[in-house]
């Protein structure tokens, strides 16, 4: 189980990996991200968290380069997206499946490695290997469970060893022993220099990122390492952290600064599935 | 254009084909039934038969003479059953709306060889129908009436430059049928196809690949022209060729096959309606945009499918149609495929007529039109 980012390339990664300068998305009158500026340097887990409707999935297709935006830059491996040719190192696993439910196993791998160009036989065994499907490859999408269903869409995601990879929900119907496996992998992908942006509403996988960026109506309330983002809100919660982070932009909205400290828990909370 | 990437998405709708036995069905089958069906009412409708009867009204000889030659010509005539009982013009309306009569030719109270006043009189139910057996009457009635006065009729004898004269409806017709299955069928299936690429994710996600939009349209198009050519194949070997079965035990003897004879070189045929069917599978992509569930690709059936059958030369030939509808059925694809079917298959046409170059040159125009339709419209923006 070794699936690294592709090793050939010595150069070092441009810095930050995944960057937004002041970018907005509109949909008619609905500001769906509305004025982000990140920059995420690479070879670390970075956890977006959001409730539903938050901008999220919004943020990731703009990243990617699958929604154009309104305003303002995505960079991806320093290159401005939409960016077709940069597309080969990006990884991006959809919230949706995004899997061919006549097709086997081994033909949805295969079919979306090779518009990677990715044709190595064993490398993408290793990848079904990963997710535990090697003994399903003659299996039609549409016979697997829910859980395995993702898998391969995962693994759809990782077999031509991207140097970012973005993760829409990546563990939902996930059973806990393969989630936590998951995220060992996501921990040794990272170590070995890949950038992932894992979007989620669990909180327990929210600790595991190395730093959370909390989403809400296309803002990002506040950046910081779990513990350092507990500690900005005075509690051992990071539910109540983002209540707390939540709440007090919104009594900021009409003043002056974003992403306060306020005190006030009770906005909506961010255990629904985004959309 | 990376041929990997186009090879990759043509593999997996063969692939994808090939696990979905209802689409498969719908492609080789549906045709083939269709079309055994169109040419079994086709070539065994002729074999009706006419109730016919003369009523002679007039008291003058000429109208006794007439009658009577007239009844003599049409007695034993193929498909005619001459009814002499019919005494006067209000019996006869009343068998002919009891359905016991077909025609009844009335000599008038005043005919004679000077006033030479004629009716035909039918239901008027059904036009087509009652109007078959109308030549048939005519001519014995134009020689019974020619003998009576004494003139001599000329014999006319009918040739047709292309085809015979006695070609029947399916000759015409299964040129059409190639035509249009192969057009409805691939759009059909690419439409929904392409939907549920659309709604299913896997859009989205193709999109966040290398592959261009281009080389999906293309990948598409090789995918469907592979199963497209296959449904050609399958529907000519059908049309043209005919597979006689001898009886067996309680079986009875039957044909598999219409055996319609083709003048030109069924390769021709095929190319023309493979390009047709190239351009069907861009036009299902393209449509697909503008639809969300499977149910709205089928509601462009009466918007694209329809009025190709109308105005393309199914029925009517396109010269017949409306002032207006003219520049609308130049702009069909099937209108091409329709006429160049029949300049191959009929006329005998080859590479060498202008007429079949033009057709094909059109189809082609046409499929490239669709296709730079469906990339355009592959948006990476799919949400």
């Amino acid at each position: 189980m070794t699936i690294g980012p592709n090793p050939p390339a010595p150069e070092p990664l441009p810095s930050p990996a995944v960057e937004a300068l002041g970018l907005h998305k509109d949909f008619g009158p609905i500001h769906a991200v509305d004025g982000v500026d990140i920059a995420l340097p690479p070879g670390r887990i970075y956890g977006l968290l959001g409730p539903n409707g938050s901008g999220k999935t919004t943020l990731i297709r703009l990243l990617t380069g699958l929604a154009s935006a309104t305003r303002g830059r995505a960079r991806v491996l320093g290159v401005d997206m939409p960016s077709r040719a940069n597309l080969a190192r990006i990884g991006y696993m959809t919230q949706a499946d995004g899997i061919y439910p006549e097709l086997s196993v081994w033909e949805n791998l295969t079919f979306f490695a090779a518009l990677y160009g990715q044709t190595d036989r064993a490398d993408l065994l290793k990848s079904l290997e990963f997710v535990e499907l090697e003994t399903r490859t003659g299996t039609p999408a549409m016979q697997l469970s829910g859980g395995m269903r993702r898998r391969l869409s995962m693994a759809c995601a990782l077999a031509h060893h991207p140097a970012v990879l973005f993760l829409d929900e990546p563990t939902v119907g996930v059973d806990p022993a393969l989630r936590v496996q998951f995220w060992d992998h996501f921990h040794r992908l990272a170590a070995d220099g890949a950038t992932l942006v894992v979007s989620s509403h669990v909180m327990d996988e929210a600790d595991r990122c190395d730093e959370l960026l909390f989403i809400r109506d296309g803002h990002v309330l506040a950046q910081g390492a779990p513990d350092d983002l507990r500690a900005r809100a005075g509690t051992a919660n990071l539910e109540t952290a983002f209540l707390k982070f939540a709440t007090g932009w919104t009594a900021a909205d009409s003043g002056s600064s974003a992403a306060g400290t306020a005190t006030v828990p009770d906005a909506a909370g961010p255990e629904e599935t985004d959309r | 254009m990376n041929p990997l990437r186009v090879a990759a998405v043509f593999r997996r709708i063969v692939a994808q084909f090939r696990r979905d036995p209802r689409s498969l069905a719908l492609l080789y089958i549906a045709p083939l039934a269709i079309i055994a069906l169109l040419g079994w009412v086709l070539s065994s409708a002729q074999s009706t038969t006419s109730n016919v009867a003369v009523v002679n009204e007039s008291g003058l000889p000429a109208g006794a003479a007439v009658a009577t030659r007239l009844e003599a010509a049409l007695d034993g005539q193929p498909g005619i059953v001459l009814d002499r009982s019919v005494a006067d013009d209000s019996t006869a309306r009343q068998m002919l709306k009891d359905k016991r009569l077909d025609l009844v030719v009335v000599l008038p109270p005043d005919f004679s060889l000077q006033n030479r006043q004629i009716e035909l009189l039918t239901l008027g139910l059904n036009p087509a129908g009652e109007a078959s057996v109308v030549p048939a009457v005519q001519k014995a009635l134009l020689s019974s009436v020619a003998q009576e006065a004494g003139v001599a009729l000329p014999t006319i004898e009918r040739a047709t430059v292309y085809g015979s004269p006695d070609a029947t409806q399916l000759d015409s017709l299964a040129p059409v049928v190639v035509g249009f299955f192969a057009y409805f069928f691939v759009f059909i299936l690419t439409g929904i196809s392409f939907l549920r690429e659309r709604i299913g994710g896997t859009l989205e996600r193709l999109l966040a690949t290398p592959v261009s939009r281009a080389e999906i349209v293309l990948g598409y198009s090789l995918g469907f022209g592979f199963f497209a050519t296959l449904q050609v194949a399958v529907v000519l070997a059908f049309v043209l060729g005919r597979l006689e079965i001898p009886a067996l035990g309680p079986v009875p003897a039957f044909a598999i096959g219409l055996g319609v004879r083709t003048a030109g070189n069924p390769l021709i045929a095929y190319l023309l309606v493979l390009v047709l069917g190239l351009g069907a599978v861009s036009l299902g992509i393209f449509l697909s945009t503008f639809a969300r569930t499977e149910l709205q690709i089928l509601q462009f059936i009466p918007i694209v499918i329809v009025p190709q059958g109308l105005l393309g030369g199914f029925f009517w030939p396109i010269e017949q149609l409306p002032n207006l509808l003219q520049p609308v059925a130049r702009i069909l694809p099937v209108t091409y495929a329709i006429d160049g079917l029949r300049q191959v298959m009929i006329a005998g046409s080859d590479l060498s007529s202008p007429q079949v170059l033009l057709d094909l040159g059109v189809l082609i125009g046409i499929a490239a039109v669709f296709m730079a339709l469906a990339a355009a419209t592959i948006r990476r923006e799919v949400a």
